[in-house]
């Protein structure tokens, strides 16, 4: 890893080494903070995270969904909010979250863990021939039409005997 | 960008949660009465939390699980509900000798009619009763049918599964005494929801003339 001393005189690049002092030292992740909130950003990897096909795509895409749900709110509802205020307002989240990034520095945990949700459930279907003795058997489940009507479950197996 | 800012605002805020979560881990050992504790950490396996753990005793049949509080809650309905009392269960069993006959089939008789337009539909048009048995016992009990027509089945009454509403019929062996000695015709486990009428079929081959069609409905 680089000295400090070389990093901070290197704020701006963005060699490996100088991101992997960026990780590794809380000090100056703190002096880099208040010099470029930036390199932060850059360290965690936001590089990486270019939408897929290129960030004019993305914009283009961005756009064309608020058109479409200007066309809608036009059909659906009389007061339409302005493409200015849409802006304004993803300029605020935007700020929101590089702000709320830059305060959450010292953390650099996101690993997200699945939370169990309680849900209701339906039974569940078992097969009704589980196990059966002869694995070159053949056995068809025909389903019951309907509740109340028998299941018909059919064993071709070879090895019966024909006077069942 | 602005999706990547957000993504990363959302990401923080779940961490601390986890963290949080992560911390409140709690231990609880379950003793059980009836059931076996190695069944019961199968049961519960797919409940457990990626910070959950679990050990079983067998000396004591007893589980020690360690997980979330909130994870801990819903393994502890489960596995109440799991470790209940043998419940008892009626299981019908009926043997039918289905065959394909050419010509005008003979009149089926009345305590057949409820089976016949199924085996009508698998061009069985020859039905003969092979005589009935009730049996009832709990879950672990044996179960055996003897008909006066030399047929005799062995199984074992299993386990009750409130998630299917089934019970599992255990190595049901089906034998018929010929020349005064049993000859084994078929093995099998089968799993009945409780009252749906089955009738398990067995013969040689999709095209032969003769099957012979057991017909179980099991009952609380």
């Amino acid at each position: 890893m680089i000295a400090c001393q070389s990093f901070r005189a290197n704020l701006q690049s963005r060699e490996p080494e100088v991101l992997e002092h960026l990780r590794k030292c809380d000090a100056c992740l703190d002096f880099a903070v208040r010099k470029d909130p930036d390199l932060f950003f850059r360290a965690i990897g936001g590089e990486e995270l270019v939408p897929p096909g290129g960030i004019d795509a993305f914009a283009a895409d961005v756009m064309a969904q608020v058109r479409l749900r200007q066309a809608e709110g036009s059909v659906a509802r009389r007061f339409l909010v302005p493409p200015r205020r849409l802006a304004a307002a993803a300029a605020l989240i935007v700020a929101v979250g590089i702000s709320a990034l830059v305060y959450d520095g010292g953390r650099r945990t996101v690993a997200v863990r699945p939370v169990s949700v309680a849900t209701f459930k339906p039974l569940t279907t078992k097969p009704v021939v589980e196990t059966y003795q002869s694995p070159n058997a053949t056995i068809v489940e025909v389903p019951s039409e309907g509740k109340g009507e028998a299941q018909v479950v059919m064993i071709f197996d070879d090895s019966l005997p024909a006077d069942l | 960008m602005l999706t990547a800012a957000l993504l990363m605002v959302t990401g923080a805020s779940f961490a601390d949660d986890a963290a949080a979560a992560a911390k409140s881990l709690s231990v609880h050992t379950f003793t059980f009465k009836y059931k076996d504790a190695d069944k019961a950490a199968a049961m519960i396996k797919p409940l457990l939390s990626a910070e959950g753990s679990m050990s079983i005793q067998p000396s004591t049949n007893a589980l020690v699980v360690t997980d979330r509080t909130e994870n801990l809650r819903a393994i502890t309905k489960t596995l109440t509900e799991f470790d209940a009392a043998p419940q008892a269960f009626r299981l019908v069993v009926r043997l039918v000798a289905a065959s394909r006959v050419e010509g005008n089939p003979p009149k089926v008789a009345d305590e057949l009619r409820d089976i016949a337009p199924k085996l009508a539909m698998l061009r069985f048009n020859s039905l003969e009763d092979l005589g009935s048995a009730d049996v009832v016992g709990r879950e672990g009990d044996p179960g055996i049918v003897t008909l006066p027509s030399g047929y005799r089945a062995d199984f074992k009454f299993g386990e009750y599964d409130p998630a299917s509403d089934s019970i599992k019929v255990s190595d049901f062996h089906l034998s018929k005494l010929q020349s005064e000695q049993l000859t084994s015709l078929l093995k099998t486990t089968l799993n009945l929801r409780i009252g749906q009428t089955y009738i398990v079929g067995a013969t040689k081959a999709p095209q032969s003339q003769r099957a012979l069609m057991i017909v179980l409905v099991a009952r609380k």
